[in-house]
């Protein structure tokens, strides 16, 4: 069957269920791209299903951050200890692919007809890399964010929530409410920007928490938009498109990995260009 | 033996100043130190000991996380200043600047007579990745270092956007490069002494598109002393003591994006502003300027910012050659300004100083002489522009 491109993905909608694959085959098989993993495909099927529904609440399994998730769509993750059942459940498959469907409804998996070939060297040593990161020995020089302050920010980052202020409204938050006694109200803002400016630095000059994919990519892209609602932001482009920078030229944003440091993943939003 | 002066009614001479080379030192952090308290010290004219000195204020970002507490209790012990007040100043790359402008304000409020305000980094004796963590630190860490940024990252985001929204590009970025090496070129502190051609300049490496390892300064070990004293003292001390004419400094939002436009820096025109207006001048009454060019877009941006060139002029600037040594009416980093002379972080700011106080004395090699300095001005810029200090020195009061 032909499939839908979502935030990069391909995406197959049912009524009671979503299917999430990543385009990329090697050897047959479908694999992740560079910086994508089972939690950024469920975070592009969720957000595909939130488009016209409600999901109340959210099972995840392990290999599924759902901390990550739940910031970044704003749905709840079920808690194991009530007796009721989650209204979704998330579910993974053995290759790069992801199911979101009705709690205890039946799936039926069909082949999407979308296939890139990755490059092997690439696809493995982008993998040995991801695992070396990951390592709770392997110690980063990277900038540090500590995991409460990746919590703090988690909304903000993952969902572009914003403070509604005088001026307007104001991305990242800002923490000026806590001191003058104000209620910040928040929004959501589009995932949506034109582009301001960019560069690409190339892997000797990129931030040493890169250090181990940006050679491997060669270098890496950053692009500072001016977001559909007005607030500005710099975002890292994704990892395994080329993308063609211009003045102007709309992209949308899509969560993606950003690095890891003693074990955990962080995740955020990269930019995409948006092809029509 | 301190008095009480109503606020401002003290002027500030500097009376002395000295620095290392800056590159690649075999000195670490003490040795460094000392060298450029020594040559501070014996540049002062009058007969002078480091027991008179009342504070010390010494800016250093502890590049590489060395000595990272009590920095400046460590240091002043080793250049005969035990005992007296000492703190470490940090603002990143303008920690000096601003150490400056305490020590001047410690003079201003009359609570000390003679003080000292230096820097020092010492930052390649690092294994290459700490050195880039290290050099990442000062910007927003959980929003631009997250989005793959360093400050060639930033300064390549303002150059790109820069040439989009006025009548500039890339060659003018060059001249700048090619400028500040002649000027090091003559500077026998400079880190890199030895000019470049346009060519050279226009096929470098590429660092962070668009721009190239000749739009950026390169990293450099070294330590910068100056010595101020209140006006009192200074006549004691030297027959040609240059005054501080006025001092200002500012911030602005960390981050880029939260700033309304990133082809300026507010905190350069606040703070320039408020030393414009102290010192009683404006700019087209600075004989020369030591500007923080830690990226050859950053220049452009601070002539403009500064006011010697109209707003989106700085390319224009540039391209006609008119801060280059005695062709223009302000001669731009005689010194070779950070892309050539190099920069220390914590060191930058009072080594700039350092050049200001030997040009306007007429100390510096002949060639790289300003003609007629009278009037000169410091402009100390930290990351992308979140801090700045901006003074203004002079012959006369």
């Amino acid at each position: 069957m032909s499939a839908t491109v979502w935030m990069g993905y391909l995406i197959d909608h049912h009524d009671d269920f979503t299917v999430v694959q990543s385009p990329f085959v090697l050897d047959g098989v479908r694999v992740f791209g560079a910086d994508s993993d089972a939690t950024t495909l469920a975070v592009a099927a969720l957000l595909h299903r939130l488009q016209n529904e409600e999901v109340e609440s959210i099972s995840v399994p392990e290999g599924v951050d759902g901390l990550s998730l739940s910031m970044a769509t704003g749905v709840p993750l079920h808690s194991s200890e009530g007796e009721t059942s989650p209204a979704w459940d998330v579910l993974m498959s053995d290759e790069a692919t992801v199911v979101l469907a009705r709690h205890e409804s039946d799936v039926e998996l069909t082949s999407m007809d979308v296939e890139v070939q990755a490059d092997a060297d690439f696809h493995h040593a982008m993998q040995q890399a991801w695992d070396q990161e990951l390592s709770a020995t392997h110690v980063s020089q990277g900038a540090y964010v500590s995991r409460a302050q990746y919590e703090e920010a988690g909304s903000s980052r993952l969902s572009l929530t914003g403070q509604v202020a005088d001026e307007g409204l104001v991305w990242p938050p800002r923490f000026n409410h806590m001191v003058d006694g104000s209620t910040a109200a928040n929004r959501n803002l589009q995932r949506t920007g034109r582009v301001q400016t960019w560069t690409t630095l190339s892997a000797a000059g990129a931030p040493s928490e890169f250090s181990l994919r940006a050679p491997l990519l060669g270098g890496i892209s950053t692009v500072l938009l001016q977001l559909d609602d007005g607030p500005k932001g710099v975002f890292l482009t994704v990892d395994d498109e080329d993308a063609l920078f211009e003045m102007e030229a709309p992209m949308e944003l899509v969560v993606r990995r950003l690095y890891a440091q003693e074990g955990f993943i962080r995740y955020g939003l990269k930019a995409r260009t948006v092809y029509d | 033996m301190l008095r009480h002066f109503p606020n401002g009614m003290v002027d500030v001479a500097v009376v002395g100043a000295g620095q290392t080379k800056y590159g690649n030192h075999a000195l670490g952090l003490k040795g460094m130190w000392a060298e450029a308290a020594s040559k501070a010290f014996a540049s002062i004219d009058g007969d002078f000991s480091p027991s008179t000195i009342d504070e010390a204020f010494i800016g250093s970002i502890a590049f590489g996380g060395s000595q990272l507490g009590n920095t400046a209790a460590l240091l002043t012990e080793h250049s005969g200043m035990e005992g007296i007040a000492v703190r470490r100043v940090e603002n990143a790359c303008a920690s000096s600047g601003f150490a400056l402008r305490d020590a001047w304000m410690a003079i201003k409020s009359g609570q000390a007579d003679v003080v000292v305000a230096g820097g020092i980094e010492k930052m390649n004796d690092l294994t290459p990745e700490r050195k880039r963590y290290w050099l990442g630190v000062s910007g927003d860490t959980e929003w631009e270092r997250l989005a793959g940024l360093t400050f060639p990252g930033t300064y390549a985001l303002m150059a790109r956007r820069y040439f989009h929204e006025f009548d500039s590009n890339h060659d003018d970025l060059v001249n700048v490069s090619v400028k500040n090496h002649l000027h090091g070129s003559m500077n026998p502190l400079a880190h890199i002494q030895k000019e470049v051609s346009f060519e050279k300049a226009a096929g470098g490496f590429m660092v962070a598109d668009p721009l190239t390892l000749y739009d950026c300064c390169p990293t450099s070990d070294g330590a910068s002393c100056v010595v101020l004293a209140a006006d009192h003292v200074a006549k004691q001390l030297t027959d040609a003591p240059v005054w501080i004419r006025g001092s200002g400094a500012a911030s602005d939002h960390l981050a880029l994006h939260d700033r309304p436009s990133i082809t300026q820096l507010k905190a350069t025109q606040m703070a320039s502003s408020k030393a414009y207006s102290m010192a009683g001048i404006e700019p087209k009454n600075i004989d020369m300027a030591e500007v923080h060019d830690c990226f050859t877009i950053a220049e452009v941006l601070a002539t403009e910012d500064l006011g010697f060139a109209a707003r989106g002029e700085g390319g224009k600037f540039a391209r006609d050659q008119q801060g280059q040594l005695n062709h223009g009416n302000t001669t731009i980093n005689a010194s070779g300004g950070l892309k050539s002379k190099g920069h220390p972080l914590g060191a930058t700011g009072t080594g700039q100083v350092v050049e200001v106080f030997k040009q306007l004395r007429g100390e510096v090699e002949s060639a790289r002489q300003v003609r007629d300095a009278e009037t000169a001005l410091t402009h100390n810029v930290g990351g992308s522009g979140a801090t700045c200090a901006v003074h203004v020195f002079g012959r006369d009061r």
